[in-house]
């Protein structure tokens, strides 16, 4: 719903999200403050009181960001090592083929070459999209067709040719968790509920009776750091998309090799 | 201590350093970027979905790989060049897997599904006709979506071919980019015949078993019938097929002063390597070869085919710039150690000629796209210049006929001086059949017996 945020860089998404709630914050105290202390200020103590609530609120509010914070983290690394061992997997099945005899070795190449290009020029920014890329299994299935088709007639050969397959069905394996890995994100109910616990956090502060400049200012900080925390869970959440995404140049780094296979 | 400054004069020095602020960091490229994505300010570009159609695994997938990356490449080097401006070609890729019936599954997809305006595909004549039939006779148990029954002009991409083939076809939605037999194989045959190629009277025909050879060899013996050379022996053997033994001995026998090859495949490899073991040297019974070229090489040891020809309209060898740049820069894309040879070339042009067509229809429209290549298109192809051919929607081509060097190459023994005009429909083998979609079409002659 809210993909478009990933299109824009990470310094200004930072600016604009905590802006956002900075701004929200200040308009809020200008504008609704004024309403809400007819009401509120009837009582004396009543900074000692929005500042428990706040304090109470803040604990748990606190520990939902920071879990999150710590959740989408989890899930970015994971995915980092999931792509870290599929580029490992290919390396090394890149390997195993160059060793290969003639004609074989050049075609195995020439079609790993095929597909880790399909995989840096239009899988990568298909995931960045949030599309799972689709035609690599084809490319995969006629490294496969070609890769069987070789028949070993030596024992060095056969051992060579188990292990390639060994590799091949790693890489499938790690590759297989990568494509599942695209789609990952945060549901959609949580930010909800993160959004919403926000303004109840934003709203407290409006109810506190001060002189408006101080008023701005710790409101302000508050909401900064409220937004600031947002951002960087949304950065985090969707490994794929952003500016603070997975790149690909694992992947590139073996074409850059293949090609000079 | 200096006088406090009153409310008024504070909060104007606040706006001040805030309206600096903001100039400030309108100079700030995230947030100019920023600005972009959130008023979409940024100009709205076009999509346009180019279908691509080829085996990716199956028997000819090694084979069509190649030419799937000339179309890719030309589709990379438009978007990059930013030569159509605000419009982004996007190839939809599909798997043929080596099966007619895929081939047309396929083509139900890329129309109904992707709804693509053009599509660029097909190696063999089993399955381009397949995919015209497909576009011609949509199979229903294939529709992805319901049959507009009321819809007057049904949505009809155009396919461009890139491959010689055996000619005998036209269709008003196909453009077919690679040489007819007398762009390929009659020149040859030609210059066999002349001084310069030997004066050769005797001439052995063996080719694989299906569609082109039997119809490329049955143009052949229509146009010997009147020539100085006559067809001593003819052979097919099955797609595949690795014993050449029973062949070369019957080859031995005729006494032929050349061979014309219209083998495809694997099994080139098994015909020369018992060529040259059986004794036989280009020298005196050179082989001609229709579906050899420098991909094809590279599983042949050079030895086995050193010296022999290949006829073809473009080698990897063609010192022109043009030529040179597209090798470069495929090589750039694929690998240095990548060839291309003519069915390549003919891929990469048929986008690029694509592309020129929208460029001047302003438009992806089949009908207006069409329309333009009617109107006889030139282009500056990596080949040299070649043009559509209005009445057949072939091209004019030059014919090249290359000997085979050991570094895998082709040496151009023979270039043809103009463009030859495309005939699908060659009058001494298919009289009464003419075409002309400038006029009257397709006119249909007596069914000739090729011996299918």
């Amino acid at each position: 719903m809210f993909y478009w945020i990933y299109d824009i860089p990470s310094v200004a998404l930072a600016l604009i999200i905590t802006g956002a709630f900075v701004a929200f914050s200040w308009l809020g105290t200008i504008f609704i403050r004024p309403f809400l202390r007819v009401f509120l200020r009837k009582r004396a103590d009543i900074n000692d009181l929005i500042g428990y609530m706040l304090s109470c609120f803040g604990v748990f509010y606190g520990l939902l960001l920071g879990l999150l914070a710590v959740a989408a983290y989890q899930n970015f690394t994971g995915v980092e090592t999931i792509v870290s061992k599929e580029a490992s997997s290919l390396s090394a099945l890149a390997r195993d083929v160059s060793a290969y005899p003639e004609p074989d070795r050049t075609n195995l190449i020439w079609l790993l070459r095929d597909y880790t290009r399909y995989v840096v020029k239009y899988a990568w920014p298909a995931q960045q999209q949030g599309m799972i890329p689709q035609e690599g299994n084809t490319r995969m299935i006629a490294f496969h067709e070609q890769l069987i088709r070789f028949e070993p007639s030596t024992p060095g050969q056969e051992i060579l040719h188990a292990e390639a397959l060994r590799q091949f069905n790693n890489y499938l394996e790690a590759r297989r968790l990568r494509l599942f890995a695209v789609t990952t994100s945060i549901p959609g109910v949580m930010w909800a509920v993160v959004l919403v616990g926000a303004l109840m956090n934003i709203a407290l502060i409006w109810m506190f009776d001060m002189k408006i400049v101080n008023h701005l200012f710790l409101g302000g900080i508050l909401s900064a750091f409220m937004g600031l925390m947002i951002f960087l869970i949304a950065s985090l959440d969707n490994p794929f998309r952003g500016e603070l995404s997975i790149s690909s140049a694992p992947f590139q780094d073996i074409l850059t090799h293949l090609m000079e296979e | 201590m200096p006088p406090r400054r009153s409310l008024p004069m504070r909060l104007r020095s606040a706006w001040t350093l805030l309206y600096l602020a903001i100039f400030a960091l309108s100079g700030c490229e995230p947030l100019n970027k920023a600005r972009d994505v959130l008023t979409k300010s940024d100009q709205e570009r076009k999509t346009i979905k180019l279908g691509i159609l080829h085996s990716q695994t199956g028997t000819m997938g090694m084979n069509e790989m190649s030419l799937r990356h000339c179309e890719v490449l030309a589709i990379e080097q438009i978007n990059a060049s930013g030569e159509l401006s605000n419009v982004d070609l996007v190839p939809v890729v599909k798997d043929g897997r080596s099966k007619s019936d895929i081939f047309r599954r396929r083509t139900r997809e890329l129309v109904d599904v992707e709804k693509v305006d053009v599509i660029f595909g097909c190696w063999t004549s089993l399955h381009r006709k397949a995919v015209i039939d497909e576009l011609d006779n949509p199979t229903d148990l294939f529709r992805t979506e319901p049959v507009a029954r009321n819809s007057a002009q049904p949505h009809k991409p155009l396919l461009f071919y890139p491959l010689q083939y055996e000619g005998f076809e036209v269709n008003r939605n196909v453009f077919y980019f690679g040489s007819t037999p007398n762009q390929q194989i009659l020149p040859a045959l030609d210059w066999f015949m002349s001084q310069q190629g030997g004066s050769r009277k005797r001439v052995y025909l063996i080719g694989s078993d299906y569609l082109f050879p039997r119809t490329a060899n049955f143009i052949v013996r229509k146009y010997l019938e009147k020539q100085s050379m006559q067809v001593v022996g003819e052979d097919y053997l099955p797609l595949g097929h690795s014993d050449f033994k029973d062949s070369i001995r019957r080859i031995a026998e005729t006494s032929p002063d050349l061979i014309l090859s219209t083998i495809n495949g694997d099994s080139n490899f098994y015909f020369y390597k018992q060529y040259y073991e059986s004794g036989a040297r280009p020298d005196s019974t050179p082989i001609v070869a229709t579906s050899v070229g420098e991909d094809e090489l590279r599983r042949i040891p050079p030895e086995y085919v050193h010296g022999h020809l290949a006829a073809w309209s473009y080698f990897q060898s063609l010192d022109t710039p043009q030529s040179q740049e597209f090798v470069k820069s495929f090589k750039r894309a694929y690998g240095l150690d990548r060839v291309v040879d003519d069915p390549m070339e003919a891929a990469y042009t048929q986008v690029m000629v694509w592309k020129e067509a929208y460029k001047r229809a302003k438009s992806s429209d089949p009908l207006k796209i069409r329309e333009v290549l009617e109107k006889g298109l030139e282009f500056d192809a990596p080949g040299g210049k070649i043009k559509v051919d209005p009445k057949t929607h072939h091209l004019y081509k030059k014919f090249r006929l290359g000997k085979t060097g050991l570094d895998r190459q082709f040496e151009i023994v023979y270039e043809s001086k103009d463009l030859i005009a495309p005939d699908p429909f060659p009058s001494f083998a298919f009289p009464g059949w003419e075409c002309d979609w400038t006029r009257n079409g397709l006119t249909k002659g007596p069914m000739p017996t090729i011996g299918l």
